[in-house]
């Protein structure tokens, strides 16, 4: 049985704790929103914050996580209206979509971790998150309002 | 089934060659028997639900053809028999029915629908839906609209032709009614064939929705995790399963299955050796398991003894041999049916001549969404499969053959696609699913491939080999071009029925060949494609983004700027000469009017757009160009391409500094997917020029994932501009036609920087570093 | 993590057999009863708890999967494997029999109730530094938090003549120099109170001093830094190989959370010494140890952000567009920087690889080690896991990118045989901690 916190909520997954938490999140809790890619952390598909941080949940193993706060798609924002969320609707960012909910949450932490981020910072940043769908100009695009979208409520507010 | 049966579900699917697009629209607009499967709404689709539930009518529902409905809240529900997967199909079809019934955007809902006969063919590729379906539903809204003027104008007692619809409103002699209000009061109208085709359509100066940014009805979900992809398919009761893949694609078999050190592993359940009648996967086996995890670590620890097929140690070189032989013979191949195919006299006659080879490696899909199928058989004995598909048609009767039941028995519920590229035109991966419930007698059973089981058998886009040639007369005027392409044929080997003949009687697969037979004027002009049988054994050959365009044209561009080189041409220049709209390439209504010369203006656009010529730049670095006609002379899409590249002379690396696109496709119907659609395409094709490609080695592609695949990335990704020419022309394709310039305008533009001519696809580092020692 | 404290005996041979018996015998201690136990008063519980944790009691005496204290936790040693005893208030099993004074001398003098000699892989060479408070403290808590639990110890694994515990005394006489702390009068009282808990109760050097053949810390080369368990316990001295010198902020950030922003993190066997230990202690017991080991380090107190070398190894994070040129960039640029980029400075959280510890130091294996393993929610930053890229990377990719971290990023020579060390760390598996 491993413990930990999953958008808040307090879960006990009955699994073998070697599971990927890919798995787990997907077909023991039942958040299909975070996607398989590759398997070996080379895709981005599959991120998830773990204690804030993006992680790649198909090679981190259940039994890691205990005690952690994992945080997915689903558990971004209530209303689905995290700036990044927002951007991203407004630029129609995904194409098929399948990528996003890894970049969304990539950018997410990109954000938290540096603000204001640079051309460069966001290409280092998210070249870990492939999207075969090739939505990096938007993608780029997206992470840039964003933050300028955070940038004026910090101002505002 | 028979055979003809089967035939005309797939027939109607290629407009270019086996039937017109005539009789395409007419088996789309035939209201075929409609087949209510039990199971109907399961069985659809909405990308905007949450649950992937398609909306209920409320109270009645008016539905003047079987492309939608209309219910007594003036919801409109468009029925979309395309794959979503990326290219907010739905949106644009829907909002080109919308625009001509005239509702609102915001009362539209579309269903992906299921497989049932009555849609017709069902395939997504080729860059056709919006070409496909622009007729179709327009001709089925202006049905809607005109019913619905009748009804108010019957109710009113006044002239049909003094009343107007707008926005899901009817007003005439100072009254109006709402559609909701009219479909409350009953309306019945149905449409002949003929009364649809003499319907009057909206003038493009009214159309409302066509050529403006709507909500794309799939966005919202595919931010926040909800949208449905197969691989999220859940069926109660189901079990997992993991392939374990024999050693070739064909003729393998299963010697011995060894499961006995997977038995203590928690969940596992047991290793079926599948029997497949349809021959699809002969040699897999599939290990089930509680849970994907029980299903992953057993298979770990299964061992299976395979006897291996013939190809178990075919390399790419192999492959690529074999083509150079069959180009050598002459006797090989079909001719296409070009202008003046025979070119002996032109060649007799040159007075210099010049002959390039291009060779392409071997390319996979890597969808984000690897291969994955859940199948099972429901109450009613109908046989369900669960997933993303581009060509439910192509399959449907290999699953018949497979499960051993009519089609009719069959249905499938399209869900999203996690990317499709032409993967998921070929269905085989659902066979392995449907095989293994038809084993366990139709428990559900979730068959997911591991990321380096979806690459191993992919339907890669095949490696190749052309060899062209060019005429010129004593006065350096092109007379006379051969163009020779041999690669693995995905038609020849996925539904060769749909093949056409060449000139010669034999058959071709236009989609390992479209591209070469190119819209320039170049005097006769032989174009022979030809099929590597060698290749069609090792793998299935796939369709892949831009098929055949994908490659022919990095050949032809190449060779476009050589041969400028040879006459001391500038590349621009010499273009524009042979882009003449005469004979066969003046074009012909409705799909290709204008012909070359709408190709030269898209050229003389990405021209301007990119400063080509003009720009002064630094050392090492130059701007190419090229120009296609997207994926073929039955539906051009007028494409040119501009690259900027800086070659660094010590590492060979080409940077990519910009890229700038422009177009012409006709009406833009959807601008913001469009440019999507083309900068995706785009990317692409830079992607497959320097970053991607792979090579068989003892039988099977050497890259089974990331660690040593590397496609394009968010730091590769270059700036680009990207044009639309205005156009009221037919709208054509999109989601390929981008990829098609890219590689040989990178091409032209390193051999403009440093010097060097590449004929490799992609160009690595290396390739550029030989040719700059060279 | 004590699995690699080795147990010397040999040189007993060397010591006339009478007069050592004399000297190695210990006598039995009265056992009480349960009706002898005492109520403590909770302050002295509470700063019992704190310390137990401090000298991570519980780590090496709870069996993987097993009830805490209950002993038989297995220690690999280079000579056999000794299962701990059982510290939990049971009478027969457990230490319930144990007089306050049974205890300090186990504590003390790594003497058993019964007279026997304990194994040093019991650190009592430390613990003999601690006052008698502390360890009455520590007593306190056990006897009165701790569920008592029936566990008999295994038999440890020890070949002859290894196993003859009398013998230990021997060594205890060679190596071990008995007696509580002595304050160093030429230091501040809080340096002094750092060296207190790290000389005893926190017993940094068992895994940062280096060990002679028998087993025993070297006396000259205190914190001069180990191996431990295929792990590097780094040089905690001016040998230390950080790019960047420790300072007491440092070492304060990562025993309080587990990591430091300029150095690393506390994985591998640092990983329960912080989150199951240290962190325990009050606020200014963990200032007072870092001023201790700043000191020891011989850093220069200065901010590292301001450093230059920090400041270059960020440059070098810019991301370059001729990343696919050399295999390990490529893999690194690919599946790293995600988490390991920073911009215009190190925030906490993504470690920059130039400066880190691990790419920093001679030996490889700790960056071997959380590549293929990761680093769980217990250890680092407590709550985040990076993850280990065992199934995902092989052997040559690995090495490949530990070989790109080192030239490029920490700009050191080149580590020898590095495929070879992967090879070898990943044959071995996780360990435990
Ligand atoms: S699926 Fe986890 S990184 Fe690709
Ligand atoms: S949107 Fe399709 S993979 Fe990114």
């Amino acid at each position: 049985m491993v413990n930990f916190k999953i958008n808040g909520r307090e879960v006990s997954v009955d699994a073998d704790p070697d599971t990927p938490l890919l798995w787990a999140i997907r077909d023991e809790i039942g958040l299909t929103g975070t996607k398989f890619g590759c398997g070996i952390g080379m895709c981005g598909a599959c991120t998830v914050h773990v204690g804030g941080q993006a992680t790649r949940s198909c090679i981190t193993l259940l039994g890691d996580v205990e005690g952690a706060d994992v945080t997915t798609i689903e558990g971004l924002d209530a209303n689905d209206n995290h700036p990044v969320q927002e951007a991203w609707r407004n630029l129609r960012v995904p194409q098929c979509g399948y990528c996003q909910s890894g970049q969304i949450m990539q950018a997410a932490a990109l954000l938290t971790d540096i603000p204001d981020p640079s051309d460069d910072d966001i290409d280092a940043v998210m070249t870990g998150n492939l999207c075969r769908c090739m939505t990096y100009p938007r993608i780029r695009q997206a992470v840039r309002d964003a933050a300028s979208a955070n940038r004026g409520q910090t101002q505002n507010g | 089934m028979a055979k003809n049966k089967i035939l005309s579900r797939l027939g109607v699917g290629i407009p270019a060659t086996a039937l017109s697009r005539r009789e395409f629209l007419i088996s789309m607009t035939a209201a075929g028997v409609a087949f209510g499967f039990p199971r109907d709404a399961m069985a659809a689709m909405d990308p905007q639900a949450a649950d992937g539930m398609p909306i209920e009518a409320v109270g009645d529902r008016f539905e003047p053809t079987m492309w939608y409905w209309i219910d007594t809240e003036g919801r409109v529900n468009v029925n979309i028999i395309r794959a979503e997967m990326g290219q907010h199909v739905g949106t644009a079809i829907a909002r080109i029915l919308a625009d001509e019934l005239d509702v609102s955007w915001d009362d539209v809902r579309i269903t992906h629908v299921d497989s049932a006969e009555k849609w017709g063919t069902m395939v997504t590729g080729g860059s056709w839906s919006v070409w496909q379906s622009w007729p179709v539903y327009r001709q089925a809204g202006a049905a809607g609209r005109t019913a619905l003027i009748e009804a108010a104008a019957a109710q009113w007692g006044v002239d049909p032709a003094t009343c107007t619809a707008r926005d899901g409103t009817v007003t005439g002699g100072g009254k109006s009614i709402t559609y909701a209000e009219l479909v409350k009061a009953g309306i019945n109208r149905s449409f002949t064939e003929d009364e649809l085709a003499a319907l009057s359509l909206k003038s493009h100066s009214d159309l409302r929705l066509v050529g403006k940014d709507v909500t794309a009805l799939d966005i919202g979900n595919k931010i926040n995790g909800k949208t449905i992809y197969g691989l999220d398919a859940k069926i109660d009761g189901m079990v997992y399963g993991i392939p374990m893949l024999p050693p070739t694609r064909l003729g393998s078999s299963v010697a011995s299955v060894d499961d006995s050190a997977a038995k203590d592993i928690k969940g596992y359940l047991q290793t079926l050796t599948l029997d497949d009648p349809s021959g699809t996967v002969p040699g897999w086996v599939v290990v089930l398991g509680e849970t994907l995890f029980a299903a992953k670590s057993a298979a770990d620890l299964i061992s299976v003894e395979w006897n291996a097929g013939e190809t178990a140690v075919v390399s790419e070189a192999d492959i690529q041999a074999r083509s150079r032989e069959l180009i050598a013979d002459a006797a090989s191949g079909a001719i296409l049916p070009t202008e003046t195919p025979d070119t002996t006299q032109a060649f007799q006659d040159a007075a210099d001549t010049l002959e390039a080879e291009y060779t392409t490696a071997t390319v996979l899909h890597f969808q984000m969404e690897p291969l994955n199928a859940t199948v099972f058989r429901n109450a009613d004995g109908i046989w369900e499969t669960h997933a993303g598909n581009q060509w439910q048609s192509l399959i449907l009767p290999t699953l018949s053959a497979a499960l051993e039941v009519e089609p009719d028995k069959i249905v499938m519920r399209s869900y999203m696609l996690g990317g499709g590229f032409g993967r998921r035109l070929n269905g085989d991966y659902i066979v392995p699913a449907a095989l293994a419930s038809k084993q366990l007698d139709g428990k559900p059973v979730k068959l997911v491939f591991m990321r380096e089981h979806d690459v191993q058998f992919d339907s890669v886009r095949s490696p190749s080999v052309q060899r062209l040639r060019m005429a010129f007369d004593a006065d350096n005027q092109v007379i006379g071009m051969n163009h020779d392409a041999a690669a693995g044929w995905p038609t020849g080997v996925m539904a060769p029925s749909f093949m056409p003949k060449g000139v010669n009687d034999q058959p071709y697969d236009v989609f390992a060949i479209d591209g070469a037979d190119h819209w320039y004027s170049v005097g006769a002009h032989k174009v022979r494609a030809i099929e590597n049988e060698l290749a069609n054994q090792t793998f299935r050959p796939g369709w892949l983004r831009s098929v055949g365009p994908g490659w022919t044209n990095f050949a032809v561009e190449s060779f476009m700027d050589e041969a400028a080189a040879k006459v001391g041409v500038d590349p621009l220049e010499f273009r524009l000469k042979h882009l003449i709209a005469e004979g066969y390439n003046a074009g012909t209504a409705p799909d290709s009017v204008g012909g070359a010369s709408r190709q030269a203006a898209v050229l003389e656009r990405v021209a301007q757009m990119s400063g080509y010529g003009s720009a002064d730049l630094p050392a090492d670095t130059a701007i190419g160009i090229a120009t296609t006609f997207g994926q073929s002379r039955q539906m051009p899409t007028w494409t040119a391409g501009a690259v900027q590249v800086h070659v660094d002379r010590e590492t060979g690396t080409v940077e990519v500094q910009k890229m700038w696109l422009a177009f012409d496709c006709g009406t833009v119907v959807d601008p913001d997917s469009a440019r999507a659609q083309c900068e995706g395409a785009a990317l692409w094709g830079l992607s497959m020029a320097l970053y991607e490609g792979t090579e068989f080695e003892n039988g099977n592609v050497r890259d089974l994932n990331l660690g040593g695949y590397t496609p394009l990335r968010m730091i590769d990704t270059p700036p680009m501009e990207i044009e639309f020419i205005d156009s009221t022309e037919v709208p054509v394709g999109l989601g390929e036609p981008g990829t098609t310039v890219v590689a040989p305008a990178i091409a032209n533009a390193i051999q403009a920087a440093v010097g060097v001519r590449l004929r490799h696809l992609p160009m690595r580092p290396d390739d550029v570093l030989a040719a700059l020692k060279a | 993590m004590f699995k690699k404290i080795c147990l010397g005996i040999l040189a007993i041979a060397a010591i006339g057999a009478v007069g050592f018996g004399v000297y190695a015998y210990k006598p039995a201690m009265q056992p009480i009863t349960a009706a002898d136990h005492a109520t403590f008063p909770p302050e002295q519980v509470e700063k019992g708890r704190v310390l137990a944790g401090a000298g991570y009691c519980a780590t090496c005496h709870t069996a993987k999967g097993g009830e805490p204290y209950a002993g038989n936790y297995a220690m690999e040693t280079g000579f056999g494997t000794i299962y701990a005893t059982n510290l939990t208030p049971d009478m027969e099993t457990g230490i319930g029999a144990y007089s306050q004074e049974a205890f300090r001398r186990a504590m003390h003098e790594g003497v058993a109730r019964d007279g026997r000699h304990l194994f040093p892989a019991f650190p009592y060479d430390h613990f003999t530094k601690m006052s008698d408070e502390d360890v009455d403290a520590i007593y306190a808590f056990i006897m009165s938090e701790v569920a008592p639990v029936r566990s008999v110890q295994k038999e440890n694994e020890l070949p002859f003549p290894l196993n003859l515990r009398f013998l230990q005394a021997g060594w205890k006489m060679l190596f071990v120099d008995f007696g509580q702390y002595e304050t160093v009068t030429d230091k501040s009282p809080e340096w002094n109170r750092g060296a207190y808990l790290a000389e005893g109760v926190t017993h940094c050097g068992a895994c940062h001093t280096p060990r002679n053949i028998l087993g025993a810390e070297k006396s000259g080369e205190q914190y001069a830094g180990a191996e431990i368990d295929r792990w590097q316990a780094p040089a905690l001295t001016a040998a230390n190989a950080s790019a960047v010198p420790w300072n007491a902020a440092e070492f304060r950030e990562y025993l309080v959370k587990g990591s430091s922003t300029y150095h690393g993190i506390a994985a591998g066997p640092m990983g329960p010494v912080v989150h199951a230990g240290v962190r325990e202690l009050p606020d200014n017991d963990l200032t007072a140890i870092s001023v201790y080991l700043a000191d020891k380090v011989g850093g220069d107190g200065l901010d590292p952000a301001d450093s230059d070398i920090v400041r270059a190894s960020l440059e070098r994070n810019a991301p370059d567009r001729r990343y696919r040129q050399a295999e390990g960039e490529r893999l690194y640029t690919t599946a790293c920087a995600a988490c390991h980029y920073n911009a215009q400075q190190i925030r906490a959280g993504r470690p920059d690889l130039g400066i880190n510890s691990s790419v920093n130091q001679d030996d490889p294996s700790n960056l071997i080690q959380v590549i293929l393993y990761g680093v769980t929610s217990h250890q680092g930053t407590k709550g985040v896991v990076m993850p280990g890229f065992r199934q995902a990377l092989s052997d040559d990719q690995v090495a490949q990118i530990a070989a790109y971290l080192r030239a490029d990023r920490a700009q050191k020579p080149a580590w020898e045989n590095l495929r070879e060390e992967v090879t070898q760390l990943r044959a071995r598996g996780p360990g435990s901690h």
